[in-house]
């Protein structure tokens, strides 16, 4: 056997018998501070996940779904939106699509107004690519041939504590009427068939009307500002874009994230955010091993000096000291993430956190859970290593005998 | 010119058969502004399968002299050659491993572990030479057989009475069939009938497999079941105890 492999084994057996036959209260107490330091280090990040999630499928769902085709850039309108809606809605992952024109406008009430985007959908389509018309909470959502009815997210309403009160209409319900003021001059009155929300401020300032209402305004035909797809899965939107070129779709194809600067600004603030709390939890991890090593070293001073006097290498000593703090880090991620599962994940599924991208849950990515672990790990490692090191330093008679 | 090559031959005989030998062997601690000396110059020989044992008053520097043979601490002057190894030549790591392959200890303190069983705590010494389990697991068996202990091979420390733990210690000490056994005042903490065990097993050890023993015991009666007593007084070797 070689003295590498004879020096680890003499030290997975020492650390072996520490922890096994050593107090059993301490080591399921200094599991559980591994535990709870764990679950300290990942809280917040699945928060911040969880708050990107919640924001990016805000965007999917209520703004953008997957991808958005848009005429190319000297044009305004996509020509027959009919003809590129059929060379993509058969590629498989495509689920539906819905073209629609988008267009400023002011909207008033009373002596209030206010200039939104209006959205002119054909419903039945919106209905395959957004959750807004599942998210009425007054009145109900357009119908194929409505015509002068309108639906307004609850920022224009106002009256539904919105975030921003005080530039909305001031208290519209459904049956009011509302005058609309186009881009183009034409002006009509509406009446408010619903009103959504969305949870999401961003959706919550549009307002929309049926496609036939808005050609009507605009004096246009078959025509679309914008074609919205949406497809099976989220995040490898890129693979359908070649496809969709392949295709002949000629318009500009953008998958959801260019849209999603919002996501973007959050990600990177919680990324700083993340680095931040991630260092301070490490370093409290680090120093909370390596008080629980430090105790236990000084505890064990005497049979380390025991230990070396009978010709065990210092290296074996240490080495078996860094085991025991990576088992406890072991110990402490897997409890912690049971902790994370089965106790803080269901607890905010039921309850969860309101901000204004949505309702937030924890999301614990793989990678982050990954990262930390080992972070923890290596952290344990390190102070696991120093105090015993610095306890084989002093001289045997020292450690045997000493104060 | 017969007369000195036969007392050449005799030299040469017992250099062979000294294990231990110090020269002007010096230990001064420095306390403060104060400086201590704990053996002053001593020289002294130990053969090959002796059992001796070091005597004196307290404070004669008995331990310190034991510390500096069992390389447990540094002289601060003078020559120590164990098994024809002049020690001062040797690293840290290197006096490890001459412990570890040369030396066995017993403490005053029975200093096994109480997390091991009475075999693990035998068969560590020789589980860190790199035997295979087999050999090691044997080794200690025989060495548990040999201290009267194969029985309680299954016990931890906490299970046995403070010979039985000292005994244990003895075949720790053992396991590796050491060059030089050595041991620290091994019956300061036991009866008087445990006591009288551990001698009458190092007694044993010495006559049967020709143990080189060589204990600190400030007992008197001690003298009787050694070969030799190595006196000191005031850190220095003398003819008997002061």
């Amino acid at each position: 056997m070689t003295s590498t492999t004879t020096e680890l084994k003499v030290s997975a057996f020492l650390a072996y018998k520490f922890i096994a036959k050593g107090n059993r209260g301490t080591t399921l107490l200094t599991i559980l501070i591994m535990a709870l330091a764990f679950v300290n280090l990942m809280f917040t990040t699945s928060v911040f996940d969880g708050m990107g999630d919640a924001t990016e499928n805000q965007v999917i769902d209520t703004l953008y779904s997957n991808i958005v085709i848009e005429p190319k850039d000297e044009e305004i309108y996509i020509n027959n939106p009919d003809s590129v809606v059929k060379k993509i809605i058969n590629v498989p992952g495509v689920i539906g699509t819905s073209a629609q024109y988008v267009t400023g406008a002011t909207i008033a009430y009373k002596e209030k107004s206010g200039a939104w985007n209006i959205r002119a959908v054909d419903p039945d389509d919106e209905r395959m690519v957004s959750l807004v018309p599942d998210m009425m909470i007054e009145g109900e959502y357009l119908s194929k041939y409505d015509r002068r009815e309108i639906i307004i997210g609850k920022e224009i309403a106002g009256g539904h504590g919105g975030s921003l009160e005080h530039t909305s209409l001031g208290g519209v319900v459904v049956g009011d009427t509302v005058e609309v003021a186009f881009t183009n001059g034409v002006r009509r009155e509406y009446r408010v068939k619903g009103i959504f929300d969305t949870n999401f401020f961003q959706s919550n300032h549009l307002a929309y009307i049926t496609k036939k209402e808005m050609e009507s305004v605009l004096g246009i035909h078959d025509m679309a500002s914008q074609i919205l797809v949406k497809t099976d899965t989220k995040g490898d939107e890129g693979r359908f874009l070649n496809q969709f070129v392949e295709l002949g779709v000629h318009e500009d194809i953008k998958p959801w994230p260019v849209y999603a600067g919002i996501v973007a600004t959050l990600t990177k603030s919680f990324d700083a955010l993340n680095a931040l709390t991630g260092a301070i939890g490490f370093f409290v991890a680090g120093v909370t091993i390596f008080i629980v090593i430090y105790v236990s070293t000084v505890s064990k001073r005497r049979q380390m000096g025991i230990l070396r006097a009978i010709g065990i290498k210092e290296s074996i000593i240490v080495r078996s000291y860094i085991f025991q703090a990576v088992f406890y880090a072991v110990c402490g991620c897997i409890a912690g993430l049971v902790i994370m599962f089965a106790i803080l994940v269901p607890h905010f599924i039921k309850h969860p956190m309101v901000f204004p991208m949505g309702n937030v849950t924890l999301l614990i990515e793989q990678k982050a859970a990954i990262t930390r672990s080992a972070g923890l790990i290596i952290s344990a490692a390190i102070a696991g290593f120093l105090p015993s090191w610095r306890a084989v330093r002093e001289t045997i008679l020292d450690a045997i005998w000493g104060d | 010119m017969m007369e000195r090559t036969e007392r050449v031959e005799q030299v040469e005989r017992d250099e062979q058969d000294t294990i231990i030998a110090t020269r002007n062997l010096s230990r001064t601690y420095t306390m403060g502004k104060m400086q201590m000396t704990a053996l002053n110059r001593v020289t002294l020989d130990v053969r090959r399968g002796e059992f001796a044992a070091i005597m004196g008053k307290s404070g004669s520097g008995k331990s310190t002299l034991l510390h500096q043979l069992g390389l447990l601490d540094t002289p601060t002057e003078g020559e120590i050659v164990i098994d024809e190894v002049e020690i001062s030549g040797l690293s840290e790591s290197e006096k490890t491993i001459f412990r570890l392959e040369k030396f066995g200890y017993v403490f005053q303190e029975y200093a096994i572990l109480p997390e091991m069983t009475a075999l693990e705590n035998v068969y560590l010494p020789a589980m860190a030479l790199g035997l295979s389990r087999e050999e090691y697991v044997t080794k200690g068996m025989d060495a548990l057989e040999k201290v009267g202990l194969a029985e309680r091979a299954d016990h931890r420390p906490r299970e046995m009475s403070g010979g039985e733990q000292q005994r244990v210690a003895i075949a720790r000490a053992l396991i590796n069939k050491p060059k030089i056994l050595f041991a620290d005042e091994p019956t300061a903490n036991l009866d008087s009938a445990s006591s009288r065990q551990i001698l009458e097993l190092f007694r044993a050890l010495n006559r049967d497999i020709g143990q080189t023993i060589l204990m600190v015991t400030h007992e008197l009666e001690d003298a009787d079941i050694v070969d030799r007593v190595i006196w000191l007084a005031d850190g220095e070797v003398v003819d008997r105890e002061g």
